[in-house]
Order: structure tokens, then sequence, then C-alpha cells
């Protein structure tokens, strides 16, 4: 190295570093100089920890050599080397060996340094201390946590708190001292201030203080409740920190015994007025997430006081506050919307904030609580704003977007004006224009009146996409729902045009397309014209759009023979349950016998698109109910990397109060393959519906039941989960005994009842018992009995005693009906109305319930029972109304024939009032339906 | 849900103008290891300044002050050509994090005389490194007050005391002592 590069870093004006081997000879030879130059060494010092923050490290011989040299140090008495030293000693002490050497000359500066000294050498004591050295320390770090100085003591409080996993005993003794360093209030001796500025204190010991007392009493529940007591009843907690520490604590007291709640309701009442707004936030997060998982102990005053602070904190200037209201209002808007519609002025005004995730906040949350009258107003608001944020944040409006067109299908049409504003008009990625074609998709799948338009727009949006992707999809959609509507010619034209014009892959996909048009309408014309586009490109050069071009000629052709097996190989009616159909092949292969046989395709679910559309409605309704659509679109969209306004952790805390719908879909179909697995059934026939999952316990009894009803052309099987909670007993022969209510005029006939043989502690098994019913709709209720052998379990060998009979015992559990509802399956249909009114049998039946219930709880009881799915966003009743409509749609899975319900209700003083109205095309069906509701 | 213990700073990083880093640490407590959420971050150093550079892209040009950012919530300011962040946990109370964000920024402000910037950071790194000492010990938030943070950062010491002339002055004394001593053979040998 020149003398001149040399000189260039002695310069300290100069922000370069020299390399690393220049800094280590350098610190090893200043450091070792006698005697020694502060001023260069920490110089010296600074340029190594400079080296080190970039991120380079050191091999441990030389970090060992340099963390020796700088130990040397200490014999030089100047405070403010010393302060540098320390820092080094921190760094170096992760790469280097032997650093206990330091150990007694920090303890030296802890005895007789200054008391400015002090708290850096208290506080480097925790990384020389190792398990069996940190005992040495107990004397010196115990004074120094009653000393008058609160950095000394702050200092060390944190470094017993670093210092607790690897010396528990040691630390448990400060207990009596840190509860003294919470009380004592220490301010700054004033006489001797040095520097220039005026250290003015914040108490924080306290929080230091607390927080080690936490950890050292966290498992005894009754200290714990009364050092909350000590510290809130007394006004002795001055600091900020150390307040919102308390509150924790009372969090954490509450959520391990939730009963405790009401004992703090008042001082929680007092904290959300309290004069720190972290303790205000902390206070209402408090609330809002334990009255999601505990809604009966929370107050409804105490619960409206929260939201009222949270409003109250929308309106402060200040960003962090404003953001972490808002993160407390989005967990509460995916939870109840309705509880925060009082915050919607003070969102909207929001909404033109001048920080972006402030506002998108605001309006994600704002299209959560949305209410049909609103929104079109809102719709303006975003569009305005839309084009000015980043893609992340359009994406998550988008999303948001999404979700109000399922919940408010009626207006459909400002929210697809939108979006197909932000999409010809904005500018952005991939991933935004994906969002948008996808919150489009739905809309066409779910609102029928708005598909012409839509595809319209979609055709001159890809006049000009630059996305391969979206643009096959696009194409897809257009073959599936074109053929449909009443001018298909028109799509013909811009599908054509993408053949054309486009790359193979899109070629590709656009024959696909075009030869769904060709047999959808009886339209020779058409077919005609479309059979000669497909000859045109049968002389492709590219052998993928060659291929399809004349599978789909032949196809065409021979539809005019074999009439409709063509038609579904064009355009299927139905997909298959993937997961059973995986599960199916991979069974098929296994088996290398099975190859002589084709594999059977039609034992397969299958499942047509009304079906499958009505479990996709269902799916993301669920979802926008437990608010994991946002989270999902988090970990799916762009979002992977960026900044969600969701995050993982708010999902994992905030659990809906509903089931995951999906979930239960996913165990229905595990259900129906173990059903279908056992040997009994297979000569049943084939599955013809499966009931959801009802429970028949309480969700806390000794032995969880549940039952799925299963039906077969002529007979039905009752399946009965059942778990054992129990730690020490296992279960031997379990049965569920079913008696008909009615014995006399039963039609159903017992065959068998397949036991559990045994049913270990904390598992899960089923018992069957099967019946024989004729092909007619049958109703019918059962009581159940849990039958069984109890055996107690010997703890060392965790099997039952040997020689232990075990006794004989019983459980009554609920009774399972089997109703009308579980002859039907949920089914889509995009106009309800007009085809409730075309249906042909009618039948009304009135109801009156005396019961004191929500709405709420009656539709979804009503959901339920009927099997049906809710249409036109039904399902959720309005809270400020006494009165709702509910609409119902299913088919037989018997027939297949449609069933369509409209439930009007009216809730008063004596009770809530049904008048069911059902038509059907069946009237027996419709008559068991609508009798048979409640 | 919130979580009671004090370890609430993950990180605490000061980036320059391009998204380099001209200080960062990451945080972990000493002696446990029960604490594993960011360990890949803490390890990998690669992985950080990856962390860093995805951050900067969020975070550069917008004045919003915080946000969220892959399960941390992340507080920052932006000068000239430095921006100033704290990394936090995503359970923390936002203000908590904010206060002692603010004592981290307001201190450099009081203990860097012409204000924040790339140069005046560097060129007092170590000053800066103590402010940073006093704010954050291992992840807890250890004062909130700038005044007292800035009082217990010292200056680095002045040029050395005369030390030098001790050294001349016994320099001379032994040349004073060699001559008498020398003057004395003399005249004893004359």
């Amino acid at each position: 190295m020149s003398t001149h590069t040399y000189k260039k870093f002695e310069n300290s004006d100069s922000g370069d570093l020299p390399d690393k081997m220049t800094i280590y000879q350098d610190c090893m030879n200043e450091f070792n100089e006698s005697p020694v130059n502060s001023k260069r060494c920490r110089l010296l010092i600074s340029r190594l920890l400079r080296l080190m923050a970039q991120g380079e490290t050191f091999p441990e011989s030389e970090a060992t050599a340099l963390f020796f040299s700088v130990s040397k140090l200490f014999q030089h008495q100047n405070d403010s080397l010393r302060q540098a030293v320390y820092l080094a000693i921190k760094e170096l002490s992760g790469i280097s060996e032997d650093v206990l050497m330091a150990t007694s000359s920090i303890m030296k500066d802890v005895q007789n340094g200054s008391d400015l000294i002090k708290p850096n050498a208290i506080r480097s004591l925790t990384v020389v201390l190792d398990e069996s050295t940190a005992f040495s320390a107990e004397r010196l770090l115990k004074s120094a946590v009653v000393s008058k100085n609160p950095t000394i003591s702050s200092a060390s409080l944190t470094a017993s708190y670093h210092l607790l996993p690897i010396s528990e005993t040691t630390i448990k003794r400060f207990t009596n001292e840190a509860q003294e360093a919470v009380v004592d209030l220490k301010p700054f001796p004033q006489n001797d201030v040095t520097g220039d500025y005026y250290p003015n204190s914040t108490f924080i010991t306290q929080y230091h203080a607390l927080g080690l007392l936490y950890q050292l009493k966290k498992n005894d529940k009754m200290s714990l409740m009364k050092l909350v007591r000590q510290f809130a009843e007394t006004n002795n907690l001055k600091n900020q920190l150390a307040k919102v520490q308390l509150v924790k604590l009372v969090n954490d007291i509450v959520q391990r015994d939730p009963q405790l709640f009401t004992q703090f309701q008042q001082l929680l009442y007092n904290w959300l007025s309290n004069k720190f707004e972290s303790v205000q936030l902390e206070t209402s997060k408090l609330i809002t997430s334990f009255a999601t998982t505990n809604p009966r102990l929370v107050s409804p005053e105490l619960f409206a006081a929260a939201i009222q602070t949270l409003q109250g904190l929308l309106t402060v200037p200040r960003v962090t506050t404003k953001f972490a209201a808002l993160r407390i209002l989005n967990r509460i808007s995916m939870v109840s919307p309705e509880k925060i519609v009082i915050c919607n002025p003070e969102l909207e005004s929001l909404i033109n904030d001048s920080n972006r995730n402030v506002s998108t906040y605001a309006i994600t949350i704002l299209l959560k609580t949305g209410t049909a009258k609103n929104i079109s107003s809102l719709i303006s608001t975003i569009t305005k704003f839309i084009h000015e944020v980043s893609d992340d944040f359009k994406i998550i409006i988008i999303d948001a977007v999404r979700t109000l067109s399922l919940n408010f299908p009626q207006e459909w049409k400002s929210i697809l004006n939108f979006l197909i504003d932000v999409l010809k008009n904005g500018e952005g990625g991939f991933k935004f224009k994906n969002s948008i074609v996808e919150a489009l998709i739905d809309i066409v799948s779910f609102v029928p009146q708005s598909k012409e338009l839509a595809l319209e727009n979609l055709c001159d949006f890809i006049e000009d996409c630059e996305f391969n992707e979206i643009l096959v999809r696009i194409l897809h959609l257009l073959g599936k729902e074109g053929p449909y509507t009443s001018n298909p010619s028109l799509y013909v034209r811009h599908i054509y045009n993408r053949v054309v014009l486009e790359n193979s892959i899109i070629r590709s996909a656009a024959v696909v397309s075009l030869s769904k048009f060709a047999l959808a309408k009886n339209d020779p014309t058409l077919k005609d014209s479309i059979v000669s586009l497909l000859k045109r490109i049968a002389n492709d050069k590219d052998d993928e759009v060659r291929d399809r071009a004349s599978i789909a000629l032949q196809f065409i052709e021979s539809s005019e023979s074999t009439g409709d097996s063509a038609k579904d190989l064009i355009q299927a009616k139905y997909s298959y349950d993937y997961q059973s159909l995986e599960s199916k092949l991979v069974s098929y292969m296994s088996d290398s016998d099975a190859f002589k046989a084709p594999f059977e395709g039609s034992t397969v679910r299958r499942i047509t698109d009304d079906e499958a559309k009505a479990m996709d409605l269902k799916r993301k309704q669920e979802q926008l109910q437990s608010g994991s659509l946002e989270s999902g679109a988090g970990s799916s969209g762009s979002l992977e990397s960026g900044s969600t306004p969701d995050e993982r952790a708010d999902k994992a805390t905030y659990k809906g109060p509903s089931v995951d719908q999906h979930k239960e879909d996913l165990l229905a179909t595990k259900y129906a393959d173990e059903l279908l697995s056992i040997e009994q059934f297979k000569e049943f026939g084939t599955l013809v519906n499966s009931s959801n999952s009802v429970a028949l316990t309480e969700p806390e009894a000794e032995f969880v039941v549940r039952g799925v009803k299963h039906l077969f052309k002529e007979h039905v099987v009752f399946q009965f989960s059942i778990t054992n909670t129990l730690t020490d007993v296992i279960l031997d022969n379990v049965s569920v005994a079913c008696t008909p209510e009615d014995p006399e005029n039963s039609q159903l006939e017992e065959l068998f009842t397949i036991p559990i043989d045994r049913l270990a502690p904390s598992t899960e098994a089923a018992s069957y018992i099967a019946f024989r019913k004729s092909e007619d709709i049958v109703m019918e209720g059962f009581l159940c009995n849990l039958t069984f052998t109890t055996k107690e379990l010997n703890p060392d060998t965790n099997e039952p005693f040997d020689g232990d009979e075990g006794f004989q015992d019983e459980y009554e559990i609920d009774s399972i009906f089997l109703n009308a509802g579980d002859y039907i399956k949920s089914s889509f249909i995009g106009d309800f109305t007009t085809t409730f009114d075309e249906l042909p049998n009618e039948e009304v039946a009135v109801y009156n319930i005396h019961e004191n219930i929500s709405l709420q709880e009656v539709i979804d009881k009503l959901v339920t029972n009927t099997s049906c799915l809710p249409l036109e966003n039904t399902q959720f009743a309005p809270n400020d109304s006494n009165s709702h409509v509910l609409k119902l749609f299913g088919k037989s899975a018997l027939t297949g024939v449609k069933i369509a319900l409209t439930v009007r209700m009216i809730k008063s003083s004596k009770g809530i009032a049904l008048k069911a109205q059902g038509k059907s095309e069946d009237a027996t069906l419709c008559a068991d339906l609508v009798n048979g509701l409640m | 849900m919130s979580s009671l213990s004090l370890y609430c700073v993950e990180a605490l990083l000061i980036l320059d103008g391009t998204g380099d880093r001209v200080y960062a640490k990451y945080y972990q407590p000493p002696h446990s290891n029960s604490y594993v959420q960011n360990a890949s971050l803490i390890k990998n150093v690669k992985k950080q300044k990856e962390f860093e550079k995805r951050l900067f892209g969020k975070i550069h040009k917008h004045d919003t002050e915080i946000l969220i950012f892959e399960d941390h919530i992340v507080l920052y300011k932006e000068y000239m050509d430095i921006i100033l962040c704290l990394v936090g946990s995503i359970d923390e109370n936002e203000v908590i994090l904010q206060q002692g964000f603010t004592a981290f920024r307001d201190s450099l402000d009081l203990i860097l005389d012409s204000g924040i910037d790339k140069k005046n950071i560097q060129d007092h790194f170590d000053m800066v490194l103590l402010a940073i000492d006093e704010t954050i010990d291992n992840g807890i938030i250890l004062e909130t007050d700038p005044a007292t943070i800035a009082s217990r950062v010292t200056k680095p010491p002045t040029n050395e005391p005369q030390l030098h002339l001790d050294l001349d002055k016994g320099l001379m004394g032994a040349w004073g002592f060699a001559k008498s001593k020398l003057q004395e053979r003399l005249q004893q040998g004359l």
C-alpha cells in the first residue's frame, strides 16, 4: 500500500474504510503500544466496528487476538476510550474465544468506575459471563439494581434479564430488589451533570424491572395478579413503556384464565382513557381480541368504549398511532365489520391521507364495513385514488373490491366499471393485472347479469395485452361463457384475431376456445364458420396449434354421428373431485395387477359446473368471513415480499367465528373415502350424498362425538367420529346405539354396526351404523347412546393393566336426525328470482320461534338444515333491522331436481316468525323440505 | 398476541441513499435459544443484505414513517442521503417502538452537530455507535429520552496530555545526571 492511500485513511474526513487486514494490523500495533494513545485507539476501534457493521468478520484466532489486545486498553483510565472498549468487547465476544479473561477488569469497573462507565461495564458483563461464572456477578448486579442512578439500575436489570436463561437461580434472588426498582422513582442526580445535555429521567427503569419481574413470576398466576393490583391501583407507574407492559400482563392473565376478565373490566375501562396513546392502543387491542375468542365475557359497553377509543385515535396527527389503530380496526373488520361501522366517517376522511399506508388501510377497512348504500360512492373515491398508489396497494384494493362484488352482487355495475377502468387505464405489472382479471372472472361467474358487458370489455383488453398468462385465462373464459351469450359471433371474431396475431401459446388456447363455440348453440352458420376457421388453422406452423385444431375438427364432425359424447369432450359439463381422483390414481398406480383393467374413472366423484360454483362461492364467502382471503392474497400475490397490511400473525390470533368451511369440505371427502374403503359398504353402491358433520356433544365433553350422515340409494349410514379426550383411560368396543324416536313407524331397518375396537387416549376414530331404507325420501330422528368399556391405563406401559376387565358404560349424546336437507346438494344459480318463479310446485309453511336467538343464528341453522346454498348474499342478517329474507337454492342429490326457497323472517319481542316458501320440480321433496325446516 | 418479552427490537439499520448499509445490527437475546424467529437473518450476512435491499425498495422515497414488512414492523425516517430504520417484532405495540425509534433519531440529532447525513455519521461513527448502544441493548429499549442518551455519549478524547514533555524532562534529567557524573569523574581524575 502506498503512503498516499495510507494517508487517505488517516484523514478522518474521508468516508472510505481501509481494508480489513490494514485495520487488523493497525489495531494490533496500536493497542499493544505503551503508553496508550487514547485518541488513536478510539479512532481505530471505531474503524474496526464500522468494518464489522458492514458484515465483515474475523477468523476465530484473529478475533481472539484482537479481543486480547482490546482488553489491554483497560489499563488506560480515559472514560471516553473505555466506552469504545466496551463496544469492541461486545462485538468481538461473539466470535472470539476466552472472553472470560476480561471479566475481572470489567468487574473492577463495575465497582470503582465512574458513573459514566458503570452502566457500560454492567451491560458488557452479559457477554463475558456463562453458566458457570454468572453467579460471581450476583453481588455486583444486586447492588447495581438498587442504585440511585437510573441508568445504572436499568443496566443491571437488563443484564439480569439477558442472563436469566443461564442462571435463573442467581437472578431469582433479585426479586425483591426488582420489585423495589419498580416502585422507586429514580431521578437523575442533578448536581453532577457533566456534559452539554441535561438528562431527564423517563423512569424507564420501571419498564425493565417489570419485564424482569414477569419473567421471574410468570408461572405463578396469583403473584402476577398481585403485581397488577399493586401497580395499577397505586399510581406508581410513571413510565409509558412500563404501563403498556402492565396491560400486556393483564392480557397474559386473562388469556390463561378468561374467567378473570370480569375482575379487570373496571381497570381496563380506566386505561382506555389513559393519557398515553400506547396504553389506549394496547388496552383496545386486548379487549377486542379477547372479545373474539370470549365474546360472552366482554360487556358490550366495554367493547363499544374500546372502539370509541380507537375512533378517537384515528384523528390524532401522529402517523404511528393512526397506523396502529387502523391495524386493530382492520383485524376487527375481518371478524365483525358491523361493530366498527361507527368509525366510517373517520375512515372516510383518512382515504385522502397523505400517508399511503394509512389511506390503504382505511380503504380496505371501509370496503369491508361497506353497506349497499355507500358502495358506489366508495368506488368512485377509490377510482380517483388508485392510479397514484403502488402496485402492492392496488392489489390489496382490488382484492377488497372483489370480495365486495361477491357480497353485493346487485352493485355489479359500478364495481365492474371500476375494474374495467383500472384494467384498461391502470399502469401496473402482471400481478396487478392478473388480480383484476381474476376479480372479473369472479364477477362473470357469480353475477350472470354482468356477463356480456364484462366479456366484451375483456375482448377489448386482449387486443392489447402483453401478458401471455392473462391472455390464456381470458381466452378460456371466453370459450366457457361466450357460447351462451346472445351474440357469440362477436367473441369468435375477437378470438380469431388472436389466432392471426399472437404467438403459439395463445394460438393454441384460442383454438380450444373457438372449438367450444361450434356446438354450443344449434346454429349451423356459426358452426360452419368455425369449422372453416379451424380448417385454416390446421395449416398452422406450430405442432401444438395444428394438433389442437385437427382434434377439434374431428370432434365437431363426429358430434353429428355420436352426439353428446363429443360435445362433452369439447365443452365439459363437469369436472372431477381432484382430491379423490388423485388418491384413486395413486392407488391404481401402486397396484401392478390393476393395470390389467383400465382405470375406472366413473367411481370418482364428479362435480358439475353449478356445484363447483356453489362450492367456490361458499369457500370465498367463508374466507371473507374469517378474513383469510386477504392474507391468502398476501402469500399468493406479489405481496410475498411486500407490505401486506395483513399479516400471518394476525390470522393466527384472530380466528373468525365460523368454522372453516373449506376444511370441512375436505374432511367430508376424507370421510367418504374412508367409508368406501370399508368392505361392508361396497355393496351399497355409490355414495349419493354426505351431510356436513354435526356436533352431538359439547366440544368440551370427555368424549367428543360428531355425526355424519351418508346416503346411498337404498341405504343410509351414520358415521360417528368419536374423540377420547381423556389422557389416562382407554375405551374398548366403542359404538353408538341408535333407537328410532318413533319405533312403531320406523321406515329404516337396522343392518349392522361397526364398532371401534379400541380408542386410545387423545385419538379419534369412527364407528358406523347402517340402515336399509326405501328409495323415497325418509326422514327420522334417532336417540343416540354411546356405549363402551373403559379401562384404566397403566402409566408405565401406556397399556391397560393386565386382567383389567374394565366396566361397561353408557353416555347419552344428542339425537341425530335424518331430514330433507340431507337429500339436497347446494347448488349455484345466477338469477334466483327468475328460477324461483319458473319452478312449478309451491309449498308454504309458517314457523314461530320463541327462543331468544338472533336472526343470524336462525339463518345459520336454516342453511345447515337445508344444505342449500344461500344466494345474493342473504346469509348475513343486517344488524340494524328486524326482518330479513333468506334465499336458498339446491338440487336433489337423488334425482337432481332443483329446489328454491325464500324464507322471510321477522323478529319481534315475542320471538321470530318465519314464513318459508319453497318451489321445486318435485312436489314431495319441496313439501318435505319446507315442513322440516326447523 | 403481544408477548411480554422485553426483546422487542429486532434490528437497527442505517442505510445510505442507494440502499447499502452504513450500519446494521440484528439483535438476538444473548443467552436464549427459544427466540429463533429471525434466526436466518441474524446469522446470515447475505440474507441480511438482501433484506435491506428489499426493504430499501419499499421505503425509499415513500415517506410513510411506518409499514409492515415481511412480518416486521418497520419505522423509518429518510434524510438527504441516509435512512434510519428500526425493525421491530410484529406483535409489539407500535407506539412503544416509535418511542425507541424517536430516541435513536433524536439522540443522533443531538450528538451530530451539523445534522444527520452520511458523511457526518461516518465521521462520528464511534459516537453514533455509543448512542445506539445506549438506546437499544440486545433488542431491549434501554432509554427513550434523547438528552439522557446524548449525555452518556462521550466525545473522542482530545490529544493526549503532554506525555512527551515528561519524556523530555526525563531525557534532560538523564543527560544532566550523566553530565554531572562525568564532570565529577573528570574532576576526580584530574
